[in-house]
């Protein structure tokens, strides 16, 4: 019960924050904030239900957000590379590789992440295996996937 | 102040120019799955940049906060829709491009 309570609290200032920021600081529409953020907690709760989302670790979250944008700009630079190149040296494959991550949140997680990050794009989430497209064969793919993997790892706290 | 507004510069033309390069790597990619990887990549980056320099340039701290917000959020619609076109690609069997054998 104090964990449901907690949960509670914490995704109403959560959600608060956001009206208001969204709302640019202003509380004229107080009325209508009070019931976006009172269904927001509800339908929160109903897909996360409290426990399984509060094992996040700020430092795991710290962590895995460098390595995010340290890889989005490497990523970024290499597709604007290969478009503007004369002749575009494109490699493309469809790999798979093991998932060594828990069902759920952590899995989702890593195909969107993969999908934003440089060369790799998810296709298909299949029993342990990730099916992607990648732009080039010739990158370390898998030594990627396994440090993004590790990032998520400690960002959930979850053993692999 | 002039630094800011050099920064806040130099960062709306670096999105200008991811943009740039993912349209034109939109135009140019062979099949559906090269191209997303230019929508995601390029809305990603060029957007981030974008609205960093935006932000900077914001009247008041609750301002550049919500064009902050705005980031995190369109990065998930992207990686979203990204996989779910990806997906149904690979389901109706479209064959990843690859380049002919010389």
């Amino acid at each position: 019960m104090g964990l449901f309570i907690a949960s509670l609290l914490r995704r109403t200032v959560g959600f608060a924050l956001i009206w208001w920021i969204a709302a640019e600081g202003s509380l004229v529409a107080w009325p209508l904030a009070v019931i976006a953020v009172a269904a927001s907690v509800a339908v929160s709760l109903r897909l996360l239900p409290p426990g399984k989302a509060s094992a996040i670790s700020v430092i795991g979250l710290a962590g895995f957000l460098g390595y995010f944008i340290r890889q989005s700009m490497l990523g970024g630079f290499q597709v604007a590379r290969l478009a503007l190149q004369r002749r575009p040296q494109l490699h493309p494959a469809i790999l798979a590789v093991p998932l060594t991550l828990p069902q759920g949140l952590p899995r989702m997680l890593l195909t969107g992440t993969l999908g934003l990050m440089p060369g790799t794009l998810g296709v298909r989430l299949e029993d342990e295996f990730l099916h992607m497209h990648v732009l080039d064969r010739g990158m370390p793919i898998t030594e990627e996937v396994e440090q993004l993997a590790a990032h998520i790892a400690r960002l959930f706290g979850v053993q692999r | 102040m002039l630094f800011v507004e050099l920064l806040s510069n130099l960062l709306l033309l670096t999105g200008g120019f991811f943009y740039l390069a993912g349209t034109v790597g939109l135009l140019r990619f062979p099949d559906v799955y090269t191209r997303l990887h230019t929508l995601s990549k390029a809305d990603n980056l060029g957007l981030g940049c974008l609205l960093a320099g935006l932000a900077l340039k914001a009247d008041s701290l609750v301002l550049a906060l919500k064009l902050l917000a705005i980031w995190p959020l369109t990065l998930i619609a992207s990686a979203v829709v990204g996989y779910a076109i990806a997906h149904r690609a690979d389901r109706l069997g479209i064959p990843a491009w690859q380049r002919e054998k010389p």
